[in-house]
Parts: structure tokens; sequence; C-alpha cells
């Protein structure tokens, strides 16, 4: 048998396959570490619950829109729809959500198989219609703005005040449970097929082809999840709120985008975790709050958040190549 | 000869011309007054903005990348160039050659992040599109600054305004692009060296091509006529505005897409990214005159945009 | 052997045909397989081997023909289907997932699964490293991911799970390529297993000692199409089978460069990724063959002389002067060009939908140009002299136009553009690798025919091939790698395919040193 003696242990393999998540921790740690000190410096104290609450409560529509984003990234594609759909279930839930409990159930439940049904329309085309990712997305991202206007055309409508309660509560730790929610969700992923099936048609499709992965219904599942979990982020959205704005999601295209480059996934698909993406989506966050106490005008907030977008790409591609030099030292 | 047996290129950019020419007929037979003289100029308008801003994405989409900072690019000019010249002539050239600076610059650093350091392009230019961003509301503190509300030089509004021989000065500004384009496309080794780029970067590596160079070429002549778009688009609005260029990522991606270009790299021309433009305005003129909201025109650009790629844009079935 | 003769086949396929676009792979691929065989397919690049191992994998769709397993019609709709009637298959391109742990890769398809059907994900490397075991596989390592394993470790674990399976008929399909010669042992050791247990094991490889060593039946292609299936062979026939001539008809004389040829190409102690410490002279007139197992650092040595990958030490003189490469224009405009003709000719060489002239020109537009713009009609006429001169299109057929994609070509033709364009470029230091991978017997003899002729005119060539044979008839002296480094240099009788494939498995006998 083998001497487990000569094997590097488990550690250090994860600590080379999954560098780019520990990096994405590591800002995330440092964004948090750097927002207590420009917080302490105002007050002389540290965060109270409620600022904690409320904080990972404003990151819910980001953490699921970036994860969902982030799931078809790992297969190679991209959904620039993910914005349009936000703005359809936010106009959606502002105009046809009631206040009874079936009510909010029942129209939350429709919402997200909306957004299951927008996924599967994005993955169809890119399958058997076999078009590009960011065309049909594109196409299907302006259709959803269309939409979204048609079904509320000026920002209004009514949350039910139980809905915010429940679902975007900066009072109570709800935000923390939802993050568990996706975090779990995530972790049982992993744990099926599918997950497995992710992975493989991102590292290489011929290849999982080969190994018997169906990857036409894998891209579609991955399309799907994205559409259904960008409906998510739109209720939660709404939940915000006490009302609807049929653009509301539009800023969230490019910060799902910002929060899966955070997160350590690959653009070329096939590396990455969630759980680096979640990371991601709670630095964005953090920064803004980050950037107000560190009295920035806020004007320049995107400024700042362009410049962190590509240092932390930056840092990843670094990262990346570190890890693979070491490969070939050992080779040699 | 037979347009069946013609090489796909061509096919695909008789369709978009073809699909000018129906949807005029289509125009004239819902609204006569289409084909009149002011429609017609002001269709010519309307499509020049979307053609400008459409030469630096056909060429990004030429190596098979995209642009995104296109709006903010075009904003910025805007507002740069409106707020630099305060209204004045006298101070018209150093602002136009700052805001062509500006673009380039943009261009610059989107072409160096993608080319030398891997960046992909998407991550890339939504990256710059925020700091110019962040940069452009920050230095007009939200568009309030004393200068911003200036209106454009009167010298420069005369210019794309007024008109030669019945033909608006942008019109013209706009052929004298589409001659040189298709000049630097078809006739030059730079263009030869686009394409072999954006067909295969190894292969034309290997041949000798300096591929990192072209390709930051590429990203520099799209922020330039970006800014263009912003110079001309403001002569029009009487002055800067938040959300100008908001409309022309997807309809400068929109016109490149009908005129047959493909994301993928190495398919199309600027003449095709010109049909699309003309086609996507024509479209809009009809819409409006049939009355249809705003918000259907999303829609209908969004469908246009896909049926147009499920007729000729389809990846070849891999084998 | 047993009376395999005697049973029914286990598969019987007959008249399969693939074409892609304009090529045609196979024509009419005809295979029977009975259990308790080891049947070698033989036959050259190009041949149709490995695309019939891909249909009978499921991996491609046939567009003709008939098979049948067990004497019943065979459903080869996909991978799946092929392995629920027992088809297991190692193929020529890897096909690990370079990014997943070797132990997901090695379980792909029966992960161990947990409570309500979860995966438990824990359990792989032990489960992973039991399989190992079992094969007496040791070095490695089931947490590594395969991106970062040796070339021969990944085809180690390819085998593994193909075997892993539990095949009826195992496909090995240039499995020996890269294998150490301890490994090739091991290989032949766990396909004597599974011969023994009934297993029917389909083996292709370059190496004919390879093939006399394990094959009970052999069955040569040529050109698409089944030629022969016997249960005994020898060398010399069976290279007449393959390729419808002697050894002798399919290669021109040997070139020779002039004795008093000066060097064109010198390489002083050059190291880069992959290659440690390489030192040779190329001279005028003369083919130098660079031999030795697949990914010894042949590659990287032919980047690093292109200016492709970086040079960390070491020295490049072309005609006597020294010269920075940095990237391969430089190579490309060195007083003496240099040229590289790489084995992807889809991938690395052409630009496939565009005109056969873009193809032809792209590196010297510059001579081609005044002020920018391409000079036309001279463009013209030197295309349309250098169509006619390698007859692209064909010989006596109609030539090509100029304007007519290189997608729209055969592969033979192909391959002509790409040499063309360095002809046209007059590069007089040509670095062929593996060119005539995947090409029919006839432009085979063209290529060859021509690299002839090149080193008569006096350029200086540098020539690997996965085909042994081939550098052993072409070349004058060959250099044999391991490791990155030249293990040997053959000269004069010396060179000759058992030499250098000798020369080329030879067990380590020093620790190779370090940087």
């Amino acid at each position: 048998m083998t001497s487990a003696g000569a094997r590097k242990g488990w550690r250090s393999h994860f600590a080379v396959q999954q560098a780019t998540l520990l990096l994405a921790i590591g800002i995330l740690v440092v964004t948090v570490l750097a927002y207590l000190g420009f917080f302490q410096s105002q007050f002389q104290r540290m965060p109270n619950d409620y600022a904690w609450d409320s904080t990972i409560t404003n990151a819910l529509p980001l953490v699921f829109a970036g994860v969902g984003q982030g799931i078809v990234v790992l297969t190679r594609g991209l959904d620039l729809s993910v914005g349009g759909t936000m703005d359809l279930t936010n106009a959606l839930a502002a105009t046809h959500m009631t206040s009874s409990a079936g009510g909010m159930l029942g129209w939350s439940l429709i919402i997200l198989a909306i957004g299951a049904g927008i996924g599967a329309v994005n993955g169809l085309l890119v399958t058997v219609g076999r078009l590009q990712p960011i065309v049909v997305t594109i196409g299907t991202m302006s259709i959803l703005q269309g939409v979204a206007a048609a079904v509320l055309p000026q920002p209004g409508g009514s949350i039910p005040a139980a809905y915010t309660d429940v679902m975007g509560n900066t009072g109570s730790p709800v935000g923390v449970v939802f993050v568990a929610v996706i975090l779990a969700f995530w972790w049982l992923l992993r744990r099926r097929p599918l997950g497995v099936a992710l992975y493989a048609i991102g590292n290489d499709p011929a290849a999982a082809a080969a190994n018997g992965v169906n990857v036409a219904r894998t891209k579609v599942a991955a399309y799907v999840l994205s559409g259904t979990l960008a409906a998510a982020a739109g209720l939660f959205l709404a939940a915000g709120s006490s009302g609807g704005d049929a653009t509301g999601g539009d800023s969230y295209l490019l910060a799902s985008f910002a929060a899966v480059v955070l997160g350590g996934v690959s653009f070329r698909g096939g590396r990455g975790s969630m759980v680096g993406v979640v990371c991601g989506a709670g630095v964005l966050t953090v920064l803004v709050s980050l950037l107000f106490y560190a009295h920035v005008n806020s004007l320049y907030e995107s400024f700042y958040q362009g410049l962190f977008l590509i240092v932390a790409v930056l840092l990843g591609l670094g990262v990346t190549a570190w890890t693979s030099r070491t490969r070939r030292g050992g080779a040699r | 000869m037979n347009p069946m047996k013609w090489p796909p290129g061509r096919r695909t950019l008789a369709y978009s011309f073809l699909a000018v020419i129906l949807l005029l007929v289509v125009g004239a037979i819902l609204k006569p007054g289409i084909l009149s003289g002011s429609s017609l100029r002001a269709i010519g308008e309307l499509a020049a903005f979307v053609g400008f801003v459409g030469v630096g994405q056909t060429m990004v989409f030429l190596l098979g990348g995209i642009d995104f900072s296109v709006v903010w690019v075009l904003n910025a000019s805007a507002i740069l160039v409106v707020a630099q010249a305060a209204g004045k002539d006298a101070g018209l050239p150093l602002a136009l050659a700052l805001t062509l600076a500006l673009g380039a610059v943009v261009g610059l650093a989107n072409g160096v992040g993608v080319a030398y350091f891997g960046i992909s392009p998407i991550v890339m230019t939504i990256g710059t599109n925020g700091i110019i961003e962040g940069l452009a509301l920050g230095q007009s503190k939200g568009l309030t600054c004393g200068s911003c509300g200036s209106a454009p030089a009167p010298g420069l509004t005369a210019a794309m305004q007024g008109r030669v021989g019945g033909v608006p000065g942008v019109v013209l500004v706009w052929i004298g692009i589409i001659l040189l384009i298709s000049l630097l496309l078809s006739g030059t080794t730079y263009g030869r060296r686009v394409y072999a780029t954006g067909v295969n970067p190894v292969a034309s590596y290997l041949a000798g091509v300096g591929v990192r160079p072209v390709t930051v070429s590429v990203y520099v002549i799209s922020g330039l006529f970006a800014a263009v778009a912003g110079i001309m688009l403001v002569t029009f609005g009487g002055g800067a505005s938040l959300g100008l260029g908001d409309p022309y990522l997807l309809e400068s991606i929109a016109a490149a897409v009908i005129g047959g270009v493909s994301v993928l790299g190495g398919r199309g021309h600027y003449i095709g990214t010109v049909a699309g433009a003309l086609a996507l305005v024509i479209l809009v003129t009809i819409l409006n005159a049939e009355q249809i909201p705003e918000y259907a025109r999303d829609i209908i650009y969004g469908g246009v945009i896909i049926v147009i790629v499920l007729l000729y844009g389809r990846e070849k079935r891999t084998a | 052997m047993t009376a395999a003769g005697t049973e029914r086949p286990l598969l019987e396929a007959a008249g399969i045909t693939k074409a892609f676009g304009p090529v045609r792979a196979l024509a009419d691929g005809s295979l029977d397989l009975r259990p308790g065989e080891v049947h070698a397919l033989v036959g050259e690049n190009g041949a149709g081997k490995s695309t019939l191992i891909k249909v009978l994998s499921g991996v491609l769709r046939a567009d003709a023909g008939e098979i049948r397993v067990d004497g019943g019609p065979a459903d080869l709709s996909g991978p799946p289907a092929a392995r629920k009637l027992g088809f297991g298959t190692v193929f020529q391109e890897l096909s690990l997932l370079p990014w997943m742990p070797v132990a997901e890769n090695l379980l792909i398809d029966r992960m161990p699964r947990g409570r309500a059907g979860l995966i438990r994900r824990r359990s792989l490397a032990a489960e992973a490293e039991e399989i190992f075991a079992r094969y007496g596989i040791e070095s490695i390592d089931p947490r590594e991911i395969p991106d970062r394993l040796s070339l021969a470790d990944r085809q180690v674990v390819e085998i593994v799970r193909a075997l892993h399976r539990r095949p009826r008929v195992l496909f090995l399909d240039e499995a020996t390529a890269s294998l150490s010669k301890h490994q090739v042992d091991w290989l032949f050791e766990v396909i004597a297993r599974q011969r023994a247990e009934g297993c029917c094991v389909v083996f292709t490889s370059h190496r004919w000692k390879e093939v006399e060593q394990v094959a009970d039946r052999i069955t040569v292609f040529r050109n698409g199409r089944k030629v022969a299936t016997r249960a005994s062979l020898d060398e010399g026939e069976a290279v007449m089978l393959m390729t419808g001539r002697r050894v002798g008809e399919l290669y021109p004389p040997r070139p020779r460069a002039a004795p008093e040829a000066g060097p064109l190409l010198e390489a002083d102690g050059l190291r880069a990724d992959g290659v440690g410490g390489v030192s040779f002279s190329l001279r005028r007139g003369e083919v130098l063959g660079v031999g030795g197992l697949a990914g010894q650092g042949q590659r990287e040595l032919f980047l690093a002389l292109y200016g492709v990958r970086r040079l960390r030490d070491g020295t490049v003189a072309i005609g006597g002067r020294r010269r920075k490469i940095r990237r391969p224009a430089d190579a490309i405009r060195a007083r003496v060009g240099m040229a590289l003709v790489p084995e992807d000719r889809k991938g690395e060489g052409l630009l496939l939908p565009l005109p056969i002239r873009d193809n032809l020109t792209l590196p010297i537009l510059g001579r081609l140009s005044a002020g920018g713009l391409v000079r036309r009609t001279e463009e013209r006429k030197l295309v349309e002299k250098l169509i006619g001169q390698l007859q692209i299109g064909g010989q006596g057929g109609a030539s090509r136009r100029p304007s007519e994609a290189v997608d729209t070509l055969s592969g033979g033709n192909q391959q002509k553009v790409l040499l063309g364009r360095w002809l046209m470029a007059e590069s007089e230091i040509l670095l062929l690798y593996d060119v005539t991978r995947g090409v029919d017997v006839a432009t085979k003899h063209d290529l060859y025919q021509l690299i002839a002729s090149l080193a008569a005119d006096g350029k200086g060539i540098l020539l690997y091939s996965s085909d042994t044979d081939e550098i052993a008839h072409l070349c004058e002296r060959v250099l044999v790698m391991r490791e990155g480094r030249i293990a040997a240099e053959l000269a004069g009788d010396d060179v000759g395919t058992e030499k250098i494939v000798a020369a080329s498995v030879m067990e380590r006998e020093e620790a190779v040193a370090g940087d």
C-alpha cells in the first residue's frame, strides 16, 4: 500500500486548488476590517447588531443574483438577463402580490417559476438554438426590461408590509438565514450529479460528454438556476422597499459579474466556488458602507467599485498563475 | 452570380441590406411620409449615432471581444466637450482634443487589460465603465458643475446640424467614417491582421502577427468612436444629460449583430453594421408612427436580435 | 490462444463511414471482435483507427454502416449507451477534466452515494486510492488535479478509469504513446489479465514491437478502409498493407547536406519551461530529426526556438549571428527567416474561414504593401503562382482561386497551404512539428518529396514526428529527447527506427538534476 507520508495533506491540495476562493475570503476579511476601522474612528464604537443585520439583508439581492451568474459562468456561459429578470420579478411583486399569507407565498412561487422559465428559454436558445450566450441574453434582457416597464410603467405599486418583515427585515437576522439557505443549497448541489456535471462541462465540454455527461441538459439547468435565483433576487429587492421599480434590477447585472469575479470564479469556466461568490457579494455591499464612512463622495462610488473589480481580477489572475507556476517547477 | 453560392459573409450582408429596403417599403405603405426629405434626414442622423458607436463595437466583435465601456465613455465625452468649451467656439479645439484623448485612454486601458493581462473583455470593460462613471459624476458634481450646463459650442452645433446639399453635417461625417473604416478593414494590412487575429489568435501569433498590439488598437478605436458619438450627440440634445449614452450599448450591439458581425470574432464587416443601424432606426421610426409605446421598443429590439441570430448567427454543429 | 475462432463474434462492424466536412475520415470501417482476444488496429496516422474507435465509443455518430453486438443491432447513440454495452475507451486525446481532482475524474459516473442519494465527497479520495491499489498504482495522489500531473500519469489515470468500469471491450487508442517502459510493462500485464477474464482488448500503437508482443489478431486500416485482418503479420507485410507501397517507395532518398555546408541555426544551452539545457546545430540542406516519446520537451523546444516560450538561458545564433528572438515575428523577420509549422493545423496553423490568399500572405504583408495598403495585384500574382506550383486543389483537377476559403479544402491541401505560406516567405529554417499527422498517404508522399526538395535547395529543417519511421527515413541525424534534454544523438548508420525507439524508452540511469 501507499505510504501516506509521501503524500501532501489535503490542506495543501485545498490551498492550491482553491487559491482563488481563499483570496475571496481574504478580500472579504480585509474589507470588513477596513469598514470596522472607519466605523470605529467615526463613532468610537463597533457596529451594533442592527448595522450587521441590515448590511446582510441589503446584500441578499446581490448574493442571489451573483450565485446565479456564477453557476452560469462556471459552465463557460454568461447571463446578461439577470438584471432584466430582476426588473420583471420586482415589478410583478409590486403589482400583484396580495397581503394574505397564501397570496405572498403563492406569488413568490409563481415569480420563482417565471424566473425558471426565463432561464429555460435562455438555456434552450443557447443549446438547441446553438447561439452565443452573450447575444441570447442581451436579447432577452431587452425583452424583459420592456415587459417590466409594461407591467409597472412608473415606480410604485406596493409590497405587503408583512412580506418586508419576513424577507427584508433589516432589524432581524433574517438575512443570515437566507445566506445560510443559499450556502446549504450550494452544499447540496455539489453533492448531486448536476453539481459534478456543472464543473465537468466548464472544465472541458468534449471530455465531459465522453464521460457521459449530458452537456445540453446541464447547460439548460445552469440557466434555469440562474433565472430562478435572479427571480429570488428580485423578490428580495422588492421586500427591501415598499414599492417596485421596473429598472431597479438593472444595476445588478454589472454587480453580479463583479461578485463572480471577486468570488474567484474563472471566466474560462470549471473553476471556482459559489462560497466565493457569496463573499464577493459581501465585499461589494460592505464596500458601499466603507466608502460612506470613509467620507468618499457617493458620486465616486462606481469609480471605486470599478477599480476594485479590476484590482481583484488582477489579483485572481496572479494567484492562478502562481499556482500553475509551482506545477511547472514541480514537473521539471 | 447565384446568391445561394455566395460566401456566407456576403450573403448575410445582402440580407441586412435587403432588410433595410424591405423596412423602407413597409414604412412607405404604413406611413407615406417616411420617404420625405425631413424624415430620411432624421433617420440618417439617428442611425449615424448608432453607427459611430458601432465602429468600435464592430472592431471589438471582430476580435471576439465586447466593449461595455462605450456607455460611460459616451456620457463622459458629452459632459467633457460641453464643460471644457463652456459654450464658446474658442475653447472648442482643446475640448475636442481632450475628449478624443479621453476615449483613446479608456480604450488603451481596456486593450492593455485584455491583451496583456488576460482579463476577460466583459470584466475589463465593466470595470473601466465604472471608473469613468465615477470620475464623470464626481468631477462634474453630478452634472451640477458651473460649466456642465452650458450649451454645446455653437460652431460644433452649426457644423453637425448644418446641411450640405440637403445632407446634414453629421451624416456627412458618418459617410466619411464609413469609407474610412471600409478601407481600413478591406484594403490595409491592418485589416488583414484584425481578421486573422479574430479568427485564430494563436495561429496569427505564430504567423508573426502582433496579436497584442492589434487587440489594444481595436479597443482604442472603440474608445475613440464612443467619444466621437458623445461629441455628436451633445450637439443634438442641446447639452449634456445623464443617461444620454445608455441606449447605445444595446443599439450598437444590435446593429452589429443584425449586420452579420459575429461575436465569436473574424466574421463580418462595418458595412453590415451600417445596414443594421439603418434597419434598427427605420424600425423604430415605423413603430413610433404606429404609436407603439416606448417599452415595446425594448421588446422588439430584443426579439429582433434573437430572431436575426437564429436566422444566420448560429454556431456550426460541433462534430 | 484459446479456440476463440470458433466463438460467436462479440462485435461486428461493417461499412462504417464518417466525414468531417470535405474530409472523409472513414470510408469503409469494418471490424470483428471476439471475447478474450487482444486485437490490434494498425494503420498510419489518419487511416481511420481513432475515428472508428470514437464511433464504437459513442462519441461520434457514424454517417452510415452497421454495428452488431452479440449478433443483434447495437445502440451507440452516445457514450452512456456505449458504456451500457460494456465498451470502455482510453482516448488518444486525453478526456480527463483538468481542474477536478483525480478521484472525481476516476469516479465521475459512479460517485459514492450516501443518505438521500448525496455524493459522499469525503470518501472519494479513499475510494480512489483503493481502486489505484487494486491495479498496483501507488504513485498518483487522488487528491491532485490532472492539470498538475505529468502526461504519463494522466494516461495511467485514464486507463485505470476505463478498467474500473469493468468493460467487455476495452479500446486503448495510443495508450502507450507517453508511457515509460516500466508503465508499458504494467499496462501489458493488465491487458493479459483482462484477456484471461474474457474481456476483449482493442489496441492501437505506432510501435510495431508492442503490436507483435500483445496482439492475437491484427486488423490493418488504410485511407479509412479496412484492408485485412490477420492472426499474424510480419513488419514488412504490415507496412505494405498500411501504406500500399514498400517502405522504400513511400520515402524519397534520404536528403544529405553537403559536407562543407555551414551551420544555419546554432542553439547553445537552451533552457525554458520543459526544456532543460539543449544544444545542437543545424546545417544548410540538413534534415535534423527530433525524436523521443511524446511529451518529452520536443514541443517546448520548438516553441522556445520560435520565440513563443521565453528562454531562461542559452543562446540562438542564426547564420552565425546571435539573435534575440522574443516573439514569432522576430523569428520570421530574422535575416535568415525561421518558420514553424505546428502539428495542430486547424488550431494553430490556419485561418480556416479566411481565403487561401489571406492565409498565404499573412507573414509577408509588410513586403506586399505600400503605406499600409495591400498591393492586391502583386499579391494575387504571387498567390496564383504558388497555388499552381503546389497543386493546391489536387493534381490535374481544377486548382483553387485565391479567394476561396481554406475550410473548403481537404486536409492534405490545407497542409500544403500551411507549408506554402513559408515557401512564400522564403524562410530558410523550417521547424516542422508533426506535420504529417492526420494526412492521407498520397499527400504524405508529396510532403516527403517537398521536404527533400527544400533540403536540396539548402534550407535547414528541424523535424519532429510522432511517427518514428518518418524521422528514421528522412533525417541524417536525430536528437532523441527525454525529460527536456537530449538523451542521445544518433547519426549515420545509427539512424533507424529500432535505435531511436530504444534510445527513447531507456530507463533513466541517473537522477535528473534540477535547474
